[in-house]
This record gives structure tokens, sequence and C-alpha cells, in this order.
């Protein structure tokens, strides 16, 4: 049965390719490989990256979401960051964006304290009016290390302080008129209009870095139950993400300190947690924890979870960048998706676009996110157009340069004059319709010039809240005791 | 139209893992005859009483639509086993039996299909013929649970060094909740109890809120170990975290009920484990409770909980029902049968060791002393092994053989039901111990 009628498009611009190629879709890495399911406190959601002005500097805004489907009604203690995950955000510059090897590491770790442990309250005592005031009894910290992989040098930028969870009248400061029986906060413009626990936990640290870690909503939407039913989709469609949190990193990183904007950067994220030998010898002794085991990746959006064939998707998790050109080209090459898309939904069939994907292989392969830094600051998502004291940013398109929102590269020509898209697949904003921007682009075709633009997608055209058109990006943490799923 | 079998699935393993440590429910339940109609079977409409039970409706639901069967039918197979660890319905898994059986017939030879059938047969205690599918699987893949399922079916076959480097292969490709629970227990296993204290600490706190069980099964074990360091506070704290993510988890209020009889708390221990009998009419459960309902004076109700126990513990689990035979001193015939058949499908440490007391509770003292040798060679650290060494070599004469087991067994007595300890008294030193 086909559903979704698509429309060829003029060109929006000369020949060119998205940065390094173009990309594709179907879900976010929240149903992403078998066993990472498993551990939802490594288990990547999605990766964030793209360029700002931070403090007066220019910036490369970066950030890692944890724990898919989180549930903000469960708590208030079950849904944190684990002491026992190190979590990466890799950036690559130089020669190590095509190899697809970080330049340099930027490892988040956390360790949890109480502050009464002979009490069942575990996460709060009373009323929380300040980040790790005395109500809060679970409180974690994490340090944020730099580590250089050309010198091996290891820098610790500093530490912060993780906000309370969003519960309810326990956490009335994340919510509407500062009440806990009311919805969360929406997404605002500036900095002193953010609710005081974000305020609070945003980290100054070294050398110009800017750090949040702590729940947020989970800006991803889709319709997710659509498309993984047999890519059935219906008008309107279904945000799946609706009403869930996640917990977030999130990193402004002075550009100066990658060796400036004149280049293009790569960024991704894992998780890993330590190796151990099981029983070191017939007497039973057990060992210290050992090295890294990385348990999970994620770079660009809907990769893993939308061309990896199920059979090799664990095996991406434990892999490096490094080594997608041999092991998952293919899978960018000749999306199965594409021929899914083909066989159910498109109605002709587009031809050609099922084999030999140079294009989505030049996004994907090796799978970095790359961001180009010589341009000005990204346009934001605030909460749509129209949003009466937030709205996004004039120019801004969730289709990203399919909506005709691009941005002004010094570096490449792009699509002529240097214009790159002003969101993903350049760099990845809050916001991005990742899903619609990948199944156009999938329906395109990118490689002939001038290129052949078509449009789709789910019909979930936006985030249930807005975003902050400041750092930490991120909306508010859904209300556990009234969000907006049930 | 257009039609294809696209399936874009993800399995929810964590919600279904089959594996657990110690006692579990034994079945009979055959290989699914092939003149049944598997599919049919494992889709037939069943109880909606939660949303376990409403869960696997939903699945039933999509696995009766073309498209979406593998996935669904993969998921149900494995939602059945995990329904079965929370109900000890031996039907479940003859149920997740059809599943793979319907699996099988339809997408014959496919990975997924034979992991979920290898994980069934581990539950039906064909241990192996899950190390054989196991053995395939890792042969065509490198898949984490693959090696998962091999150490589990191993280490019932009592081939711990062998189910250690296939535990470690796990631990060395994904560190995580499954390979931290297996760690944790083969550490237990070789008499390492700190090493496994911290191992499933580990685990509970990498377990995934989305699933209560698994979380509320790591603080359970967690729990069982720090009683037996003799940390009753923290085998209580552990029970009761386990109890906040599951409510009425009868594993749960089973450790309870011990670390009350451990602090001679047996009013409080009785109405724990009253609870935890009821949700789980296990031998395991009955003895403890009987145990316990006997020492408190309420004689009259600790005899109905025997009966019961005695008329379906043979379905149930015959292995505990063989060691509270043995240890009652009753149809030890029975016991020793009882055990030799458990023997046939395993030689882990407990059913060695249920099979050395069954003979020695027939007076075949001769059998009994290498079989608990057997036992207590792996280094495992258990009361009640300890105590059943002792008395073995008591009764062959080997005083301080059984004077040393006995020390060991005391050094563990709060483990022990209150008529263990009991016994354990009157034979160490003549002294009385409590």
């Amino acid at each position: 049965m086909k559903r979704l009628s698509h429309q060829t498009l003029p060109l929006i611009a000369a020949a060119g390719l998205l940065l390094a190629g173009s990309g594709i879709a179907s879900a976010s890495s929240h149903m992403d490989a078998p066993l990472i399911v498993l551990d939802d406190a490594a288990n990547t959601t999605d990766v964030y990256a793209f360029v700002q002005q931070e403090n007066g500097r220019k910036v490369l805004v970066t950030a890692l979401g944890v724990y898919p489907f989180e549930e903000p009604g469960i708590g208030p203690n079950k849904f944190n960051f684990d002491d026992n995950v190190l979590y990466a955000i890799h950036v690559a510059t130089g020669r190590d964006v095509a190899a697809g090897r970080p330049t340099i590491s930027y490892e988040f770790r956390f360790s949890t304290k109480f502050k009464n442990t002979k009490t069942i309250l575990q996460s709060y005592l009373g009323v929380i009016n300040d980040v790790d005031d005395a109500a809060q009894n679970l409180t974690q910290f994490y340090t944020v290390t730099k580590v250089d992989h050309r010198t091996g040098s290891r820098v610790r930028l500093g530490q912060g302080v993780v906000p309370p969870n969003n519960q309810g009248n326990a956490t009335p400061f994340y919510n509407q008129g500062d009440n806990g029986e009311n919805p969360a906060k929406d997404g605002v413009a500036t900095f002193d209009e953010l609710d005081r626990y974000t305020r609070q936990a945003i980290a100054t640290l070294d050398d110009g870095y800017v750090a949040f870690a702590g729940q947020r909503d989970d800006g991803f939407y889709a319709d997710i139950q659509a498309i993984f039913d047999l890519l059935k989709l219906r008008n309107p469609g279904k945000d799946s993400q609706r009403g869930f949190n996640l917990h977030l990193m999130a990193l402004a990183i002075p550009i100066d300190d990658l060796g400036g904007d004149q280049q293009i950067a790569g960024v991704y994220a894992t998780t890993s947690r330590r190796r151990f030998t099981i029983l070191v010898d017939d007497l039973g002794k057990s060992d210290n924890f050992g090295d890294w085991v990385q348990v999970a990746r994620q770079g660009n959006p809907l990769f893993n979870e939308g061309l990896v064939a199920l059979e090799d998707k664990d095996l991406y998790s434990r892999t490096s960048p490094s080594r997608d050109r041999v092991l998952f080209r293919k899978y960018a090459e000749n999306p199965e998706l594409a021929k899914l898309l083909n066989l159910l939904v498109l109605e002709p069939d587009i031809p050609g676009i099922e084999k030999g994907r140079t294009d989505i292989a030049g996004i994907y392969i090796p799978d970095l996110i790359k961001v180009d830094l010589s341009t000005g600051p990204a346009r934001l998502a605030g909460g749509g157009p129209t949003h009466l004291t937030n709205p996004d940013d004039p120019g801004f398109s969730r289709l990203s340069i399919f909506g005709g929102d691009t941005l002004i590269s010094q570096i490449q020509p792009g699509f002529g004059s240097g214009a790159v898209p002003g969101g993903w697949p350049n760099g990845r904003r809050f916001g991005d319709d990742v899903v619609d921007i990948a199944v156009s682009a999938l329906i395109s075709d990118l490689r002939v010039s001038p290129p052949v633009i078509r449009t789709a997608g789910d019909n979930v055209d936006g985030n249930d809240m807005a975003f902050n058109k400041v750092f930490p990006y991120e909306s508010t943490p859904q209300n556990g005791r009234r969000h907006a799923h049930h | 139209m257009k039609r294809t079998t696209f399936i874009l699935s993800s399995l929810f393993l964590s919600a279904v893992m089959t594996w657990e440590c110690g006692h579990r429910t034994e079945t009979t339940v055959a290989t699914p005859a092939t003149t049944v109609d598997v599919c049919a079977a494992a889709l037939a409409a069943g109880p909606e009483q939660n949303d376990r039970d409403r869960a696997i409706t939903r699945l039933q639901q999509d696995a009766r639509r073309d498209h979406t069967a593998r996935s669904a039918l993969e998921r149900l197979g494995f939602a059945y086993v995990a329904r079965a660890r929370i109900n000890n319905d031996a039907g479940d898994y003859k149920l997740a039996e059809m599943a793979a059986a319907c699996l099988d017939e339809r997408y014959p030879g496919e990975p997924q299909t034979l992991l979920l059938r290898g994980h069934v047969l581990h539950q039906l205690h064909r241990f192996a013929e899950a190390e054989q599918i196991a053995r395939v699987l890792i042969a065509r893949r490198t898949f984490v649970l693959d090696y998962g399922l091999l150490g589990d079916a191993l280490m019932e076959q009592g081939r711990l060094s062998e189910a250690a480097a296939a535990y470690q292969t796990m631990v060395d490709l994904k560190p995580f909740y499954q390979s931290y629970t297996r760690a944790a227990h083969l550490r237990w296993l070789k008499g390492d109890l700190d090493g496994a204290r911290g191992m499933m600490r580990l685990a509970a706190e990498s377990a995934s809120p989305r699933d209560p069980e698994s979380v509320a099964w790591a603080w359970t074990r967690l729990a069982a170990y720090e009683l037996q360091s003799g940390g009753l506070d923290a085998a209580m704290s552990a029970a009761d975290t386990a109890l906040r993510y599951q409510p009425d988890y009868a594993a749960a209020l089973l450790a309870q009920g011990r670390i009350l009889l451990a602090r001679n708390r047996v009013s409080d221990a009785v109405s724990v484990l009253r609870k935890a009998a009821r949700l789980n009419p296990l031998p395991e459960y009955q003895w403890v409770l009987a145990d316990a309902l006997r020492f408190g004076g309420l004689r009259a109700e600790a005899d109905a909980v025997e009966e019961n126990l005695l008329a379906r513990g043979r379905e149930t689990d015959p292995r505990t029902l063989a060691l509270y035979l043995a240890t009652r001193r009753t149809n030890v015939a029975t016991a020793v049968s009882l055990a030799q058949d458990e023997l046939r499908a395993r030689h882990d440490v407990f059913t060695l060791d249920a099979h050395a007391w069954t003979l020695a509770a027939s007076g075949r003292i001769a059998e009994a002393v290498p079989e608990i040798a057997r036992a207590v060679g792996e280094g495992t650290r258990d009361g009640r092994l300890f105590l059943h060494a002792g008395l073995i070599h008591a009764a062959a004469g080997h005083s301080d053989e059984a004077q040393r087991w006995l020390t060991q067994a005391n050094q563990l007595r709060w483990t022990l039901l209150p008529s263990e300890r009991e016994e354990l008294a009157t034979h160490l030193n003549g002294t009385r111990i409590n």
C-alpha cells in the first residue's frame, strides 16, 4: 500500500555535495542495537553538534543523550547517570575526520552521593530550592576530562553538579509558575529566563568550556510506531517520544581549542564499561577492573537504527568509526530502507535510489556528524515559528537545507557560494527533523549535478515542548507528576 | 499493493532473559509433537489479569500479522519465559517452546530463533541440547548472549571452567547486566563472596529501571550474598530495595524471611514467608515457611504447608523435594530417585549435594562421601552444603573431616534453617549453637 506521495523539487542550488555527502532514515537510537537496549544508562539516544556563540566565543556545541524512553513518572532515584559508565564525546579534526578517528575526546565521569542514607527518601528530603541544597538527598557530580589523542595528554577541565530530576512538587522551579502541579516550563530565549535548577547547573569549566549534565525532555520527535509498522505513515503522525525525558550531557567547546574554525570537524559519542576478569585463578580470587569496553556508539541519527542490519547492530556498537568504511559502508551505499520505501510506500517507485548511494555513504561513512566550523552560528529552534515568546530563529527550518535553511561556509563551495545545510547533515541541531531530512535525502539523488531533491516525511513536524535557544538548548525535563504522554 | 516481511526488530532480552541461578521450576514438558500446530498453540488466547498478560496478548496480536510475525513471535517466546519466572507456571515454558517451534517452522535456522529455543531448552533443563544450540550460534556469529547461553548450559552440567571461559568472553565483548550477573554467580560458586557481592551490586546498579524484575532480581541475589557475609542490615536493605522495584516479589520476600530468621525474629519471618509461599508455592519457599512455623510452635500450619510441599514438589522442584525428604529422613528411597533423575540432566554443585545427601539419608554413606566431595570441590561457600558435608563425614566416621565441615557450617549458621541450626548444634561438639 502506498501512502506517501513525493514531489520532485527544483534544485535549491547548484552542484556539490552536502559537505561530504548526504543522508537517510528510520528511527532514532531509541530501539537500536538489541543488546544495548538492555543497558539504558549507557544507551545513547542522540548526538548533537552545531556552531554557536557562548560568552562571546565561537563554540562547537555538542551533546549526548542517554536513557531512551525515560518515563518521567518513574523515579525519583531510578534514572541517573551511571557512576560505572564512561561517557565520551569525541571530536575529530583534520585527517582524523575522514579516518573516523577521534582527535580529542571529552570524558564525563559521574559520582553519586547521598546526604542521608538512613531514610527511604532517596532523592528528595523536601522541596529543593537550589541544586544540591539540603533537600536534595541524591546528588550526582561529574568531571569533564579532555583527552588529546595526538599527545596522549589528559586535562581535567572541571566539574559540575547534576540538578535534580523533575519530580513535581519536590522540584517546583522546573515547572510553570514554579508550581510542581503544573507542566514543565517551555523553552526560553535567554539565560535569565531558564529555570533556576538549569541555570545553577550550567558549569563554566577551564579554558572557556561550558558544560551541563542532567535530565531534559527528549527532543527527538518522530512517528516511530508508524515507521516500524511497515512504514504505514499517518496524518497527523504521532510523536513516539512525546512526554518522555532523557539524560543529557552538553559541552560547549571553544573552537579555538580545536584549531580554529577553518575546518570541518566530526563528532560522535560512545559509552563504555570496564572490563574485568571473572576468575583470576583456581583459588577464586577476583581482580580489579581493567580497561574500558565500548558498549554503545552514536554518530549521525538513524544510521545504526535504520540502515545497519540486525546482525551487525552490536558490531556497530562496539567498533570505532575508523572501521566503518570496511564494515558498514555497504549499508549506506545500498540502503535497505530505500528499497523498502519503494516496496511499501512510494507510488510510483523512484528508480536508482536503492544502489550505489555514494551520497548517503558520504554522510554516514565514517559515522561522524560533520560540522563546518567556518559558518556563522546555526539558527536555533524555539517553539516553532509562531511561538509568542520563544519563536524559532528567523530562517530556521526543521528540514535544514530541504527547507531552505542554509549557512555560508568559508571553506567549501557547498551548493554554490558556500551554501551548506543550516542543520543536519551539517552538524545536528535540536529541532532538526532528522527523520524527514533523512527520508528526503534518501529519495533524492545528490550524486548528480544538479542534484534531484525530493521531500517526504512522517507527519510529525515538531517536538512536544519548545527548545531553549540558550545552553543547554534541550527542553526542560517533563514533570513526573504531569506530563504529556499519559 | 506490495507486501513484504520486512521487520526492523529489536530484542528486549533484558526483560526476558532466562538465566537464573539457584533453584528453579522443574517441568516435564516434552518437545512439541510435530503434529501439533505449534503456532496456534503459541498464539492461543490466555489470561489478561495484569500488564504482563496484556503485553503477551499484544504480542500475540502482532504475531498473527504476517509482516510482524518474526519479531513478535520472538518477543512472545521470551515474554512467556519472563512470565514463567514470575508465576512459576511450567505451562509458560511450554508456550515459550511452542513460540520457538513456530519461529523455527517459519524461519528455520535463524539465529534469533535458535537463541530463543536455546533459552527455552535451558529452562526445561535440557542443558546438553541448549549447549549444542549455543555452540551452533557461536560458530555462526559473535554475539554476547550466545556465550551467556553456552555458559549457563555448561554451568548446570557442572563444567565450571568451561562456563567461566564462556562468561569471560561475554565480559570481554560487553560488560553489562547480563555479564555482571553471571560473573557474580560464578564467583560465588567458586567461593569468592566479596567478588560476587561487588559484581552483583554492579549488576543491580546497571539494570534497566524499565525492567523492574531484572533490578529486583539482582538486589535479591545481593541480599543473599550479604546475608551469607553476615551483613544482616545490608541484606535487609538489599531485599527492601528489590521490593521497592517489584512489590510482592516473592524471591525478595523469601530473602527477607531468611534474614528475619537469621535474626531470630521468627514471628516476623513467618508473616513474610507466608506471603512469599503464597505467591510462589514452591518447595524452596514452603520448606522455609514450614520450618519457621514449626520453630515458632505453629505445628498444625507447618504440617499443612509440608503436606502441600509433598503433594506438589515432585512436579515443581524435585531436587528441593529430594533434599527436604532426606533432611526429614522420610521417603528416602524416593529422595534418592528424585536426585538421581536430576543428575541425568545436570551435575552442578547443588545437584551433587542433593544426591550425596539423599544417599546418606538412605544409609549409603560410602557412596555419599565421594559425591559430597565433588560437591564441595568447587569451593562454593554455602552453609547447607557444609552441614551436609560435615554430617556425611561424621556418619562415615571421618571425625576430623566432619569437624572441619561442621565448623565451616557454623561460620555460616545464620544462613541455615532453624532445624538445620539445631542439627548442626547437636553434632558440633555437642554444643547447641544459635
